[in-house]
């Protein structure tokens, strides 16, 4: 293993983290079994007492959890010198069998504590409670998610060899390799363009309708918002990354996050992020809109959640059509 | 959350109360910097190195080439060199010339070398900063070396190489080839090994195999190579002091749930005043949480300031040793300053993290105390 | 406007030291009236106060603000209440040290979320009411027994609350402050809020505008009904 400081950072924060929840987890299920809202009686406010504490924990927890994926994506990129072959991050996580899974349960779980953080956020503007239950399911749910995270996280580092040779991204993203990386560069970019741009449109279409009558359209509007996250990651290895790298063979998506494109890496997976979360978090509150104690907050925090969303996407957007005009790269001609 | 307004309000409070209990605070405020300070100074020295170590390495050769003998090195016949530049692929090949020089007197190794991009007269030397502080000679001066036949040679310094490149050449002396083969008696067919440089950097690898084929005692070193060793060298070793560091972040953290736990008897009363006037719990602990962002921040800020300090202004006098190695020459040398928000985050997660954790409960406890504490007292 | 019914407060509930503070409470606070617990020190009449007053919740029977139950509301809703409601005078007054009497007072209405200089303005209002708009700026600790008693009427009056409650108000004051403190809650009273003062001071429930007395010993109602 390496033992590098970033590394034993993400160790610690790990641990921390999903030692956190494990205990939330436990109280959780405590406060589950004996809930009761109407009752006075002494265990009732003892339960709301021990609340404050599980959602304070999880909070943090989950906060922590959001900055840790933009360390963890930092350090694989930044480790990605010491392995002969890997020029960022898609070296580095392809190093073992254990860092495109760490990587994907760690995106996983971002956008599940985004979802959390707004549900208990939601919960908390209410006066009684109204969503408790689903709130410390949805945490049963998710703490599993976490510890694996952690300990797949922990193999990865772990067997961490510095010798390894790795694939570079060249190869990886590459339209003859085998592999998901190269399937989704390959697609064919003049159709990739229309189902990007098609999607951004029903997208802000049916956020702007759901901003405007609140209703049932606010199911279609998060299921949009959802695809639209995966529909732009495709896209941004099919099309956008090769204008940000002027090459026609470059699909890599961990390469712009490097110094030499002015780290937008970051800014467009931030984006990208915000907007999944944002738009699955109105799926998620969605089916409790006509909770009676709901009834005042619910507009404005589904309307601020519409727009999140939608300005999100729209700015992902715009940065990668500016990146397409304006680039020294042409392809298909235009 | 609730609206911004309500949170300034709070956050207001929140920093009259902390300076109302100033001696309490500047306690915790204090050790927390001082961890901050120590794991950052690691941190900045490490990242500093390395990237000192990639610099300079930078304009070091792409291949070099050394002859084994028993696993050691040996002397690079010039035979050697001739079969080397035939490999396709080879666009230039140089013998160098380079040792060690042992001073008994000073214990001491110095790295005598025959330059490729000067010449240097017979009789004079060049020496680097170290020698010529360690044996207080300047320009001028008179220098007696020991040869491999127990004669004594004697060289006059030309001149003493700047202090800028100490990293380098700090215990470095350079002279001319026949002096050099005097101290050492290398027999002129011999070099003690070979630099090149190919015409296609990817095909480095391809290079050093064939050579390796061709000639089977031989070891090729690629410069990448030395650079990820250096690299994970440091690496390893700020590692190794932040896990040794993580012994006082352990206590640290107890330090601040102690803190946060001992609720003095003035600060309950103050908390019971709140929450009977009609503050939720919920307002507590967001008071909690802007108390732990203030004291965090500051000393998140001061112990980086000072780090900085201490690495770059006054060369980290506290580890320096651990971190560059035990050597009796030591090139005084002024690290670039380099922070990034990559160390500012780790420094954050090892941290920030731990102290926010330790004072959850305590927190908590804080926040749930009983509105009507204060009836009943 | 406060009710309540066969309330019980027992402390530390099946534990050897338990203790049973109010056994069977049926009162009824009048509106806009001034209402006096009258009793010793350990009849309960704090313990019930503090029910009264929506800062704790009674183990057994029922309490009603307005006609609406608030026994078995969550902590959340009560504190919401408690701070939209209620306005507090405690026996010491318990102002916090260290800050000035205008932040004081404008403490309670903190976590409302409204505009500061909003807050502010209301609570120099409530200064000069009291004639101490010079002290606004003013260490806690450097105010006379008057001046703190004066700050701590309007900390209560700062959300501007349907219901006055004090404990003990008058038991570190002389008669002169005694006396003071009554004009004011008249005057409040005369403003249409409901007051209720806990006190064994005669200079408070012997007051001419006290509307109800209930005296209490030993966790129960001893008499309760219209001064006497």
């Amino acid at each position: 293993m390496i033992f590098a400081p970033p590394i034993l950072a993400l160790f610690l924060g790990s641990l921390l983290i999903g030692a956190m929840l494990l205990y939330a987890s436990v109280y959780g299920i405590q406060v589950l079994k004996k809930w009761d809202i109407k009752s006075g009686s002494e265990l009732q406010i003892i339960l709301e007492r021990k609340t404050y504490l599980i959602s304070t924990i999880v909070s943090y927890a989950f906060a922590f959890q959001l900055l840790s994926l933009f360390l963890f994506i930092y350090t694989a990129d930044d480790l990605s010198k010491f392995f002969v072959g890997a020029m960022c991050a898609a070296g580095t996580l392809k190093v073992n069998s254990y860092g495109y899974p760490a990587l994907i349960l760690k995106i996983l779980n971002f956008l599940l504590a985004g979802i959390w953080l707004v549900v208990n956020h939601t919960d908390n503007r209410a006066r009684d409670y109204p969503l408790i239950e689903k709130k410390y399911m949805l945490l049963l749910l998710i703490t599993p998610l976490i510890l694996a995270e952690t300990a797949i996280q922990g193999m990865f580092f772990l067997e961490l060899h510095p010798n390894v040779i790795t694939s570079c991204c060249g190869s990886l993203f590459s339209v003859e390799a085998a592999g998901v990386g190269s399937s989704l560069a390959s697609f064919p970019s003049i159709p990739m363009k229309i189902v990007f741009y098609g999607f951004l449109a029903a997208t802000l279409a049916s956020g702007f309708y759901f901003y405007r009558n609140t209703g049932i359209a606010g199911y279609i509007f998060s299921l949009l918002g959802t695809c639209m996250f995966i529909v732009s990651i495709t896209a941004l290895i099919s099309f956008i990354s090769l204008y940000f790298y002027e090459l026609p063979t470059h699909h890599c998506p961990f390469c712009i996050l490097q110094k030499e494109y002015g780290y937008i890496g970051y800014v467009l997976y931030a984006l990208l992020l915000t907007g999944a979360v944002s738009g699955m978090a109105v799926g998620a509150l969605m089916p409790f809109r006509t909770v009676k104690s709901l009834e005042t907050i619910m507009p404005s925090i589904m309307s601020r959640l519409t727009l999140a969303s939608m300005i999100s996407y729209a700015l992902f957007a715009a940065i990668a059509t500016y990146q397409i005009i304006f680039s020294h790269f042409r392809l298909e001609g235009y | 959350m609730k609206q911004i307004e309500a949170q300034r309000n709070i956050l207001d409070f929140t920093l009259s109360s902390l300076f109302r209990r100033k001696g309490k605070n500047t306690a915790l405020v204090l050790v927390y910097t001082l961890i901050v300070f120590l794991l950052a100074s690691v941190m900045f020295f490490t990242h500093a190195i390395r990237n000192e170590a990639a610099l300079t390495l930078k304009d070091a050769p792409e291949m070099v080439v050394q002859k084994l003998m028993a696993g050691r090195q040996d002397l690079m016949p010039l035979e050697y060199l001739e079969k080397i530049r035939a490999v396709r692929g080879v666009s230039s090949v140089k013998g160098r010339l380079w040792g060690y020089y042992f001073d008994p007197y000073f214990g001491v190794n110095y790295t005598l070398m025959v330059p490729g991009n000067e010449q240097i007269k017979p009789g004079t030397i060049v020496t680097g900063e170290g020698i010529s502080k360690n044996r207080a000679v300047e320009q001028g001066d008179f220098q007696a070396f020991r040869a491999y036949n127990n004669n004594t040679l004697l060289f006059q310094i030309t001149r003493v190489l700047s202090s800028e490149s100490a990293l380098l050449t700090s215990d470095l002396i350079l002279m001319s080839e026949q002096d050099f083969r005097s101290i050492f008696g290398m027999p002129r067919t011999h070099v003690t090994d070979i630099v090149l440089t190919v015409k296609n950097p990817r095909e480095l690898g391809t290079i050093a195999n064939k050579i390796v084929q061709l000639l089977p005692d031989t070891r090729p070193i690629m410069r990448d190579e030395i650079l990820r060793t250096y690299d994970s060298v440091f690496n390893w070793r700020g590692g190794l002091l932040i896990v040794i560091l993580s012994v006082s972040v352990f206590c640290f953290v107890i330090f601040a749930w102690d803190k946060a736990s001992g609720l003095g008897a003035e600060e309950r009363r103050e908390i019971g005043i709140l929450k009977a006037i009609g503050w939720e719990t919920s307002d507590i602990i967001l008071m909690k949480f802007w108390e732990g962002v203030v004291v965090s921040l500051s000393a998140f800020l001061l112990g980086i300031l000072l780090a900085y300090a201490h690495i770059f202004f006054f060369s980290s006098l506290l580890f320096g040793p651990v971190m560059k190695g035990w050597s009796v020459l030591y090139p005084e040398f002024r690290l670039v300053p380099f922070i990034d928000a990559y160390q500012i985050s780790t420094l954050f997660f090892l941290t920030v993290l731990p102290y926010t954790v330790a004072t959850i409960i305590p927190s908590w406890r804080a926040a749930t105390i009983d509105p009507d504490l204060i009836m009943r007292s | 406007m406060i009710k309540s019914l066969e309330v019980g407060k027992v402390f530390n509930m099946n534990r050897p030291n338990q203790f049973i503070a109010l056994n069977g409470i049926s009162v009824e606070i009048p509106a806009q009236r001034l209402t006096v617990l009258k009793g010793p020190s350990g009849s309960g009449k704090t313990t019930l106060l503090s029910i009264l007053g929506c800062m704790a919740r009674p183990t057994s029977g029922r309490v009603m603000l307005k006609e609406e139950e608030i026994t078995s509301l969550p902590e959340r809703f009560l504190a919401e209440i408690r701070r939209q409601t209620y306005g507090f005078i405690f026996q010491q007054f318990n102002l916090i040290r260290g800050i000035t009497a205008i932040e004081n007072i404008m403490l309670p209405a903190y976590p409302t979320g409204e505009k500061r200089t909003v807050l502010k303005k209301r609570a120099a209002g409530l200064l000069e009411i009291f004639g101490l708009e010079n002290k606004a700026e003013a260490s806690i600790e450097w105010l006379s027994g008057g001046e703190t008693q004066r700050v701590a009427i309007a900390r209560a009056l700062m959300n501007d609350p349907a219901i006055i409650i004090a404990d003990e108000p008058t038991a570190h004051l002389d008669t002169k402050l005694s006396q003071e403190f009554m004009d004011i809650m008249q005057k409040l009273k005369a403003e249409g809020r409901t007051l209720i003062i806990a006190s064994h001071d005669p200079v408070v429930y012997g007051s001419a505008f006290v509307d109800k007395v209930i005296e209490m010993r030993d966790g129960a109602i001893t008499d309760s009904g219209a001064k006497a």
